[in-house]
């Protein structure tokens, strides 16, 4: 066994070693990050998160079916209601696109929300909070990951919906359209970003929370009917829940012309009304990650596995 | 008397095989109500009775709630009372199918993941099987809870045409107790693709029942399906307890099943099958439905077991 | 950006500069109190060690140095930078490994679990595929490379653990119990490794903690001991151990003790007796005899003991002289044995001891004494 070695310089035959990667002179030295490595380990870190995501994808086909297929079926469910009640036939779109977006919204509860939860139940909170990277990083890559998910599931359900029930939209603003929905996804994931913080103050309480929402939010975001149908709710869900506001505004700009669309706001403004939410989610998630550091560090429990 | 005597006496009984027989069936109940109790608290111990009222009740009331809403928008205020207490008593029901098939998969998959304790249930004395049933069953409770709040609200609010003289009470009870099972057949059908799959599908549960939605009658009559759609839906047993159930509340009501154009009515060679005859097909269905689980069910543990998942964390 | 360490105490330069560090947990019905002020310096390139029972505060003391928990009082630094404070810089030059440690994602390879954690850690997407192989090489998980996380074993998950703990070649590597629950080989694996690591680069820091006596002896250059978040000594194992070489350490095994050791503890000239191996009363289940440790002022005090054998009808089997080890340092420290089997008697008390003993303790001893052979 080697007495204290003291020293914190390196050999010439040390860089050889398997054992050293990166040498650095001294741990002030490896300690010492430019602005541009924090920023780079950051972004490499949220791509680093996003790949389970999308590697258990691949790895458990069955997702196929229960995240396309089986969801397909109960917008059909909805389909089939306006198709009894003979509604005019934008209500047919309406539900289609609402269908397509709820992939989106069910991502956000169950693999956004609930998920910070989990990695602390799965010893990963500890480790991350140890590691250099900015837990921000993380959230993104959770959320990239689960994005490029739901957005495959939403396309196919717009897709064969559109051509199944014979869906015609009409659509006069594209780059608009375009704009509003990415907003409409960092404002939505933004949400989720917030709610994960959230989840793990909570504890348990937030899981059971992910399911109170679910259908009290399809229902006051208007996922199958204009929104504005439900007056002072359909209001308030437009000044608080992305998946309303965003659904309003596809809505209005997917079926330019139709009479039943009608809203409070315009697209333009439901635009930057997703802009405000976007900075108010993301701000909140990145303080409330601070706070829960700050508790975890105090109270020794929020991070670590403790059932 | 002795030690060794007392002893010898037990060792008799045990070796008896009517005893033997009695002490399983005992276990097997203890080790359901155990699991039933364990399921109530881990479902009902995290929040004060209010707000878990309010979880119960939540989703089914908006989801019923979301369809009533679609039936104003395009009726304008003038929708068929028929048709909106269909669609109340569809939509309430249908907390039971959510709750139930819910309930197995997500015991495996808390057990599992969270609590890491699926292996100890799968060695301990009581077949998984059994544990399983009495933790669905505590979440059975909750779907419960949000089917009477639902259609109370139904009737109390929506005016649901509720007589309770006119109340075919047997087949009523019949239905419940045939539909509840053939919900718990689905559940561990469910519970079986959770044993097999990641941490992720939580929601998949609500995809099958969402998928079942569609095809079982629950908030328009299937004929407005395709005919191939309306196959799948007379195989269901879900189809015939909703059938068998909103005939015993409400014998004016029309039928989800049958009717002009309908599959049914070309294959029987009348309009609407009677409550005897829906409960009938519901008995049929369900205990094919049971058996088909079961046999999902053995398959799923054996390969579980063959690939070690039952102490696997599988998150992404 | 200011990365400078904060001169917090004179000695900047202390890879571990901990001072009166204290650490109250709340808990119903009172506060647990797991530090109760810790003092405790480690120079670069030291592998240091804490030993203590469950509970002694050990895994407390290298949560407050990772940054995942705050000290209630006093301060501490790694490296001068301040663990309240500076903890960005010193993540990045650390990190840790604990002992069935279940992190990560079940379903990824073991491959890509590390890729994953390298992208933390700042690794290019290329270079992080070529460290993670390199890695994989060293810690000898090549066979599982492609193997999902989920199916690994206790000592190979442990494996992954370390290659994980090098990806960033940190200077301070904090190993919190890393061979519990391994075999003797991957617990050998695992300690040879941690040394490699170690050796390869002046400077490089080790904090261990474990209640493996033999692999706090065996592995590092000083220690603490430590019980109910006190630190009691602190030295080399040899400066440690010297501590009770003024005594006479025997281990007796008799064909039987009636009376128990409490009757010898009692004798003239024993400052110790306890018994050391299967149940209560030192019984050897495999060979039906009665192990004793009897801690003597001197040789001469063994006359009184033997002659007091003979009057309760004991025989002795073997006697041997015993070397002392750093149990009978903790013995004569705290009063009480290490182990939950091992009862103690001291001349006037008879205590009980509260910690736990590691399933493997004895081959964690043999085996690390045949490797010094």
């Amino acid at each position: 066994m080697t007495a204290a070695k003291g020293s914190a310089e390196r050999t010439p035959s040390a860089a050889r070693s398997p054992f050293v990667y990166r040498p650095t002179a001294s741990p002030e030295e490896a300690a010492r990050w430019e602005p541009r490595r924090i920023l780079i380990t950051n972004v490499r870190s949220i791509a680093g998160r996003a790949y389970p995501r999308l590697i258990g994808l691949r790895r458990e086909p069955s997702w196929i079916l229960f995240e396309i297929l089986l969801p397909f079926l109960t917008t059909s469910a909805f389909v089939f209601v306006y198709r009894a009640l003979q509604s005019p036939p934008e209500y047919i779109g309406f539900v289609v696109l609402g269908g397509a977006m709820t992939a989106f919204w069910m991502n956000v509860m169950w693999m956004m929300a609930a998920q910070l939860y989990w990695e602390k139940d799965q010893g990963n909170l500890e480790r991350y909070f140890t590691a250099p990277m900015s837990m921000m990083a993380i959230l993104l890559g959770m959320a990239i990951g689960g994005l490029l998910m739901s957005t495959f599931r939403a396309g196919i359900v717009l897709l064969v919906g559109t051509i199944v029930y014979g869906v015609v939209f009409s659509v006069d603003q594209w780059f608009l359209l375009l704009g509003v929905f990415v907003l409409f996804l960092t404002a939505l994931y933004g949400l989720g970003m917030m709610l994960a913080t959230l989840f793990v103050l909570w504890g348990r309480e937030a899981w059971h929370l992910t399911q109170i929402m679910a259908e009290p939010v399809y229902f006051v975001s208007g996922l199958n009917f204009p929104v504005a149908r439900l007056g002072l709710f359909g209001a308030a869900a437009l000044g608080t829940i992305p998946l309303a506001v965003g659904l309003d505004a596809i809505r209005q700009l997917a079926f330019a012309g139709s009479t039943n669309t009608g809203s409070f706001i315009s697209p333009e403004g439901e635009a930057l009304l997703l802009v405000a939410m976007t900075i108010v989610f993301i701000g909140l998630a990145r303080y409330l990650l601070r706070i829960i550091e700050r508790l975890a560090r105090q109270d020794g429990k929020l991070i670590t596995r403790t059932s | 008397m002795t030690a060794l005597a007392e002893a010898g006496t037990r060792w008799s009984r045990q070796a008896d095989p009517e005893s033997t027989r009695r002490q399983s069936i005992a276990q097997v109940w203890r080790g359901f109500l155990t699991a039933t109790r364990l399921g109530w608290q881990t479902e009902a111990n995290w929040t004060n009775p209010v707000v878990y009222f309010l979880y119960a009740v939540c989703t089914p009331v908006f989801a019923t709630l979301m369809l009533v809403f679609m039936i104003q928008v395009i009726s304008g205020g003038n929708a068929p009372p028929a048709y909106r207490a269909y669609v109340v008593i569809g939509s309430g029901l249908w907390s039971f199918v959510v709750a139930g098939i819910a309930g197995l998969a997500w015991a495996v998959l808390d057990d599992r993941e969270r609590y890491r304790m699926l292996k100890y249930l799968f060695v301990s004395p009581n077949d998984l099987l059994v544990l399983l049933l009495g933790r669905g069953l505590a979440r059975m409770m909750v779907g419960a809870m949000g089917a009477i709040v639902t259609l109370g609200l139904g009737v109390v609010v929506l005016g649901l045409p509720l007589d309770l003289a006119r109340i075919d009470w047997p087949v009523l009870v019949a239905a419940m107790v045939l539909g509840l099972v053939s919900i718990v057949a689905l559940g561990l059908i469910l519970a079986s693709v959770a044993m097999q799959t990641r941490q992720d599908s939580w929601h998949y549960p609500e995809a099958v029942s969402g998928a079942l939605f569609l095809i079982v009658g629950a908030v328009f009559p299937l004929n407005i399906l395709p005919t191939f759609a309306q196959a799948f839906g007379l195989i269901s047993p879900l189809t015939w307890w909703l059938e068998a159930v909103r005939r015993a509340l409400f014998p004016d009501i029309q039928s989800g099943i049958g009717g002009a154009g309908s599959l049914y009515a070309s294959l029987a060679g009348h309009d609407a099958p009677s409550g005897i005859e829906a409960l009938l097909a519901l008995l049929l269905t369900t205990v094919v439905v049971t058996l088909a689980a079961v046999a999902t069910y053995r398959w799923s543990e054996h390969r579980a077991k063959e690939r070690g998942l039952f102490d696997v964390t599988t998150g992404s | 950006m200011p990365v400078s360490p904060t001169p917090l105490h004179s000695a900047a330069a202390l890879a571990i500069d901990a001072r009166n560090v204290g650490r109250v947990y709340k808990a119903k019905p009172n506060p647990i109190v797991a530090l109760d002020g810790i003092d405790l310096t480690v120079r670069p390139g030291e592998l240091f060690g804490l030993l203590g029972p469950n509970g002694a505060g050990k895994t407390t003391l290298i949560k407050i140095l990772t940054t995942l928990l705050l000290p209630s009082s006093g301060t501490a630094s790694v490296f001068g930078f301040d663990v309240e404070r500076q903890t960005s810089q010193i993540r990045r030059i650390m990190n840790i490994v604990s002992g069935g440690e279940q992190s990560g994602y079940g379903l990824l390879q073991v491959r890509e679990q590390l890729w994953m954690f390298s992208q933390f850690y700042g690794l290019g997407v290329r270079e992080g595929w070529r460290r993670v192989d390199e890695l994989i090489d060293l810690v000898g998980l090549q066979e599982q490379r492609v193997q999902k996380v989920s199916q690994l074993s206790t000592g190979q998950r442990q494996k992954l653990n370390f290659a994980r703990g090098l990806l960033n070649d940190p200077w301070i590597f904090f190993l919190d119990e890393p061979t519990l629950g391994l075999d003797v080989s991957a617990a050998r694996a695992t300690r040879e490794l941690t040394l490699a690591w170690q050796a390869a680069v002046p400077g490089r820091t080790i904090l261990l903690t474990s209640h493996y006596m033999a692999e706090v002896d065996e592995m590092c250059d000083r220690l603490a001991i430590v019980d109910r978040g006190r630190i009691l000594a602190i030295g080399t194992p040899a400066e440690l151990k010297h501590r009770v070489q003024s005594e006479s350490i025997f281990r007796l095994e008799l064909d039987r003790l009636d009376r128990g050791v409490g009757a010898l503890a009692r004798l003239p000239g024993v400052i110790s007796a306890a018994s050391v191996a299967g149940n209560d009363n030192g019984a050897d289940g495999e060979r039906n005899t009665i192990l004793v440790k009897l801690v003597l002022v001197d040789d001469g005090a063994l006359g009184p003991v033997v002659s007091a054998l003979a009057g309760l009808d004991a025989h002795i089997v073997s006697l041997q002289k015993s070397e002392p080890s750093l149990e009978d340092v903790f013995v004569e420290l705290v009063g009480r044995g290490f182990e939950d089997d091992l009862t103690v008697h001291q001349n006037g008390t008879g205590l009980r001891s509260a910690g736990s003993r590691p399933a493997d303790e004895e081959s964690v001893a043999e085996e690390l004494a045949g490797r010094s052979r």
